[in-house]
């Protein structure tokens, strides 16, 4: 399977860019395209933003997902503590981020 | 990355001198581009629009 | 699937966790090149050291630039050293560069978190 040209991957790194995240997915969807994100490590704590539950109703749910042992680290329940606009079927592993690499044409990180 | 014609550089922060430096390197007769994000308001459609324009970006911290 | 080439740096002292991240996208089959930056190592637990040596398994690399690694690294643990120069003139070839979590911090950390 080739990337598609029209989709955006965003690998999420940091603690501090949920406004950035939601500009461009925004952005993304306005300009005809999609987005696929990634959260990882502490950019986990993001997905307690209330922010975060509007980006995950722009997403297809096989299009945003969360490193379930990232937020296990820090210290949230990834089985009592969904975060909210997510489902269990997308606290995933680090492969989520291998997928965003081959499916997306395009590819930040933030 | 070597086949790369267009390059787009994004900085989240002021870029340090390591980062210029690299970035130097990167955009070697290359056709380059950059962004801040790291003003009040960034035109995220601007963004978008220069992300699809170029072969690759970095996103620096 | 085309095997790509993944550059992820490392420049703040709380973002060790780059380099399992980078052996996230080793085992998926591409090649890993951690970069751990002005001497910002993390702490080589046995965990560590294992993903080290796995990413050097995969064919890819954890390396270092600014900042030589420690000399009593585990065995079968290899951090290699490199230039600013050479670190930018090899990620010319690569096909994702990935600034990793935050960038370096101006202050020592204190003693509440030093270790």
């Amino acid at each position: 399977m080739s990337a598609d040209p029209n989709k955006l991957g965003i690998l999420v790194t940091s603690p501090q860019n949920m406004r950035h995240i939601l500009g461009v997915a925004k952005a993304a969807v306005r300009a005809g395209k999609s987005v696929k994100v990634f959260f990882t490590y502490k950019s986990i704590h993001l997905t307690k933003c209330t922010e975060f539950f509007e980006l995950s109703q722009m997403c297809a749910v096989d299009d945003l997902a969360i490193c379930a042992d990232s937020y296990t680290c820090e210290g949230y329940d990834a089985v009592k503590d969904i975060p909210r606009g997510l489902t269990d079927k997308q606290m995933r592993t680090q492969a989520f981020h291998g997928a965003i690499l081959d499916e997306c044409g395009k590819y930040i990180v933030m | 990355m070597s086949d790369i014609n267009s390059i787009l550089q994004v900085y989240r922060s002021e870029p340090s001198d390591d980062v210029k430096k690299l970035v130097n390197i990167l955009n070697r007769d290359r056709q380059a581009d950059e962004f801040q994000l790291y003003v009040d308001t960034p035109n995220y459609d601007l963004l978008v629009q220069k992300v699809f324009a170029a072969d690759k970006t970095v996103c620096w911290w | 699937m085309e095997s790509l080439k993944v550059y992820i740096l490392i420049q703040n002292r709380m973002y060790g966790d780059g380099i399992r991240s980078g052996l996230g996208l080793a085992v998926e089959n591409h090649y890993a090149y951690p970069v751990i930056m002005n001497g910002e190592f993390p702490s080589m637990s046995q965990y560590m050291a294992e993903n080290i040596s796995w990413i050097t398994d995969m064919e890819g690399a954890v390396l270092c630039c600014g900042g030589d690694a420690p000399d009593n690294l585990p065995e079968g643990v290899d951090i290699q050293s490199l230039s600013l120069e050479e670190l930018g003139e090899q990620m010319r070839e690569a096909d994702f560069i990935i600034p990793y979590g935050l960038p370096k911090q101006t202050n020592e950390p204190p003693p509440a978190c030093a270790e």
